[in-house]
């Protein structure tokens, strides 16, 4: 995959977020694993948002077989990422809950990414 | 409103070699419209942040090689990977032409929902308004003083002074939610 995200790399919903530095495909299981990372770490406080969706079916040939024989058999689902692209928001929660909680995500994904905050953000706001 | 200086120095050439250079050297090519005519020009970037990096909406007072003019902020391009800025454009205001600006929302007051364990959720923290620049306020002060448990207070509920609401009507701009444990003691009574 060629270039920077074109959509999708700013702050949409939430005031911190999670935006690759790489391209990749990240798996169906990637993102839940990082979900659930987020969520465990949040303790079911604030609001989390996904802004990638794993809607491209990937297909794999078995282990062993030779080549040839038709298409392999659809394996799991992954959405393409581009560097920029927003992958986690957060909201709801003070700033180094929401550092920590998408630093544990991000280990969960086979790309780099950087931490983003909202730029009017200020620790004493209401929102 | 607030007003930010912000002085600009007029490009003689435009177009991509021109506008690379320009950022390579710490600049930001930005263009005023509105008035008579369009001027493209720069900024030292380092001087852009206190316009950005704050919850605050200014009034900017352009200084063009000399030449002053009240603008406001009307588009700010950044890069997908560096959030670095790449271009901005600002927006001449006159006196008898209303402007279309978004302005910070600021709550007053302490809602009695929060007091009966609800918790404050503000949906909208800028609103679209439309009026004359002398009228802009720096923030658009709600009470919620009034606001009960499960309530939320919509646009067309609110009401100001010589400023023209250009939100949707039924947008939630603050509501007070019922909490997960609250909603869980609710339902056990």
């Amino acid at each position: 995959m060629k270039g920077n995200a074109q959509r999708g790399h700013e702050l949409a919903f939430g005031s911190f977020g999670i935006k690759a530095l790489e391209s990749k495909w990240l798996t169906g299981r990637q993102i839940e694993a990082a979900r659930v990372a987020v969520t465990r770490y949040m303790q079911r406080q604030g609001q989390i948002w996904i802004r990638i969706f794993p809607d491209k079916p990937i297909t794999k040939k078995p282990a062993e077989v030779r080549m040839g024989k038709g298409k392999g058999s659809p394996e799991g689902f992954v959405a393409p990422v581009t560097p920029g692209r927003m992958i986690f928001e957060c909201d709801g929660v003070p700033y180094e809950v929401a550092k920590e909680a998408l630093r544990l995500a991000a280990q969960k994904l086979p790309v780099t990414t950087k931490f983003v905050v909202r730029r009017d953000f200020v620790e004493s706001s209401n929102a | 409103m607030k007003t930010i200086d912000i002085k600009g120095f007029k490009r003689e050439e435009t177009g991509k070699s021109a506008t690379k250079q320009l950022r390579q050297a710490g600049s930001v090519p930005c263009v005023l419209y509105g008035g008579e005519e369009v001027a493209h020009f720069s900024t030292p970037q380092k001087d852009m942040r206190n316009l950005f990096y704050t919850p605050n909406v200014y009034i900017v007072k352009l200084n063009i090689d000399g030449k002053e003019v009240n603008a406001i902020l009307q588009d700010v391009q950044f890069h997908p990977v560096t959030d670095e800025v790449i271009h901005i454009d600002f927006l001449q205001i006159k006196d008898d032409k209303p402007v279309v600006i978004e302005i910070p929302v600021k709550l007053e007051g302490f809602a009695e929902g929060v007091k009966a364990g609800g918790k404050l959720q503000l949906e909208m923290r800028k609103l679209k308004v439309k009026a004359l620049a002398k009228d802009l306020p720096d923030t658009l002060n709600i009470n919620i003083d009034h606001l009960g448990l499960g309530k939320a207070t919509q646009v067309g509920e609110l009401n100001f002074e010589n400023l023209e609401l250009l939100n949707a009507k039924n947008a939630v701009v603050v509501a007070v939610r019922l909490t997960r444990a609250a909603r869980a003691a609710q339902q056990k009574a």
